[in-house]
């Protein structure tokens, strides 16, 4: 029973985070970060 | 209807430790700006920020070891795995954010690029608000007291940066203020997985060390990147063996603070947090002045500037530790906490736990069996022992910086910080057992 119900938990939890606004608010501005970074070393 | 989420007795003394580690955290973090004076000694400021790290890294193995045990942090990992991805990523955004202000100290001085990348605080309430549900039914005054003292801590933080300019010329003033802006975007928006994690009911002591695998690895990126490869990070490397344990010590001060400041963001969110820990200008002014001789022989209206920035930001961290959370705000963080929850199908009784500072290990597992308590292992003493060997031993190659000190104020300082690094952890301990 509990290998069934943490299959698809682990399987679903990548679509999770990669539709969830609180990964890309980081993700942007660490990519923004890195552009700065970049331009001023 | 929104019920209330835990009786309010316990609230208020869980603010009252968030508040007691936020000052905390301004004392620790303060003190480990010291350490970025050497970049003026000719070491690379990515050399700087990678050495720096490297403590860091030591340091959030072994102080969640001595204090939790390793095998506490597993139990967290089976709870919420999904939170390991915002660890790496805030580590990632610390390492960018760090480096940037060592590029800003180097074009424009601390004392202008710290209050610029103290507008952390002024993001860290955005964020708090936006997607947090932080200061939501908070009421008029609570509003005014947090965002009126984080604007009154910016107020003065500017004076200051003002008055201790005029030490230190900008060589590339466009480029610093840049590099200093934007680290305080990266810093503000680092918050936002600490947030999440703690509304899930993560332990900031597990939290970090995930953080520390993507600090390290931007950072070595990063240096392996801009440094020219291999050969020249190791010549690089080798070139500030006389400076290695300084830096690494400074990483080390800065752990200690940030622990902290992970409790307070636990505790009172991120929007009050946050511009608690950022007093740590205040402690990092006191260092240059009283240990570093900074500010020496300038004029009566330049002391005044610097006595009233200081006053002032004193005086908006006074007001945002007074803006207690009220029951109606916290159950607004407990509607959050559950969204998470659901989201990600984390145990109800893990989340609960995890904001009420009660042990969330407790709560069984989400295949019903109770969890077991695990204590410390082999692994645990092996890395507080392995942690304890390197930094001694760096400290006996270590050559004391030449730079006049004095030793007198470094030790009251010094005594400060130890007083902040009891109470907190007497206070963390007694209410919450560092959960």
């Amino acid at each position: 029973m509990a290998e069934e119900k943490a299959a698809p938990k682990s399987a679903g939890v990548w679509t999770m985070i990669f539709t969830d606004v609180h990964f890309w608010v980081p993700a942007i501005v660490l990519l923004a970060g890195l552009v700065v970074l970049h331009w001023i070393r | 209807m929104i019920s209330p989420s835990i009786e309010s007795a316990r609230l208020r003394k869980l603010q009252l430790v968030g508040i007691l580690c936020g000052f905390g955290a301004g004392a620790w973090l303060g003190a480990a700006e010291a350490p970025t004076k050497l970049v003026k000694l000719g070491v690379s400021p990515l050399i700087v920020s990678l050495l720096m790290v490297l403590g860091v890294f030591l340091a959030r193995w072994s102080l969640p070891a001595l204090i939790r045990g390793t095998g506490q942090m597993r139990l967290d990992i089976r709870q919420a795995p999904h939170l390991i991805v915002w660890g790496i990523l805030a580590g990632c955004l610390w390492a960018v954010a760090n480096t940037l202000t060592i590029f800003a100290i180097r074009d424009i001085g601390l004392s202008i690029a710290f209050p610029l990348w103290n507008i952390n605080s002024l993001l860290g309430i955005f964020w708090g608000y936006l997607l947090f549900n932080e200061l939501r039914d908070a009421g008029k005054i609570r509003w005014l007291t947090v965002l009126g003292g984080a604007l009154l801590m910016f107020a003065g933080a500017t004076l200051l940066a003002f008055a201790s300019s005029a030490q230190s010329p900008a060589e590339h003033p466009l480029r610093g203020i840049l590099a200093a802006l934007s680290a305080g975007v990266l810093w503000g928006t680092m918050y936002v997985p600490y947030r999440k994690a703690y509304l899930t009911g993560m332990n900031p002591l597990s939290f970090i060390a995930f953080f520390t695998i993507g600090e390290l690895g931007m950072m070595l990126t990063l240096a392996l990147a801009y440094g020219g490869g291999p050969d020249a990070l190791a010549h690089q490397l080798d070139l500030a063996k006389p400076v290695l344990f300084w830096l690494m010590l400074g990483g080390f001060v800065w752990v200690i603070g940030d622990s902290f400041q992970q409790y307070a963001a636990k505790y009172i969110g991120i929007s009050r947090g946050i511009p608690l820990s950022n007093t740590n200008q205040l402690w990092g002014l006191l260092w240059g002045i009283l240990v570093f001789g900074e500010l020496r022989g300038l004029s009566t209206s330049l002391y005044a500037q610097v006595i009233g920035g200081s006053l002032l930001m004193a005086a908006g961290a006074g007001a945002i530790a007074l803006s207690s959370v009220t029951g109606k705000e916290h159950a607004r963080w407990k509607q959050a906490a559950d969204r998470e929850g659901q989201r990600y199908k984390v145990d109800a009784s893990y989340v609960e736990a995890g904001l009420s500072g009660s042990d969330a290990n407790n709560s069984s597992d989400p295949t019903g069996q109770p969890a077991p308590q695990p204590s410390r292992t082999w692994l645990d003493y092996l890395l507080v022992l392995a942690a304890t060997t390197i930094f001694v031993t760096l400290a006996l190659l270590a050559r004391a910086p030449n730079m006049a000190l004095n030793w007198p104020a470094l030790l009251a300082l010094a005594a400060a910080m130890f007083i902040f690094l009891f109470a907190c952890s007497i206070a963390l301990w007694r209410t919450t057992r560092f959960n």
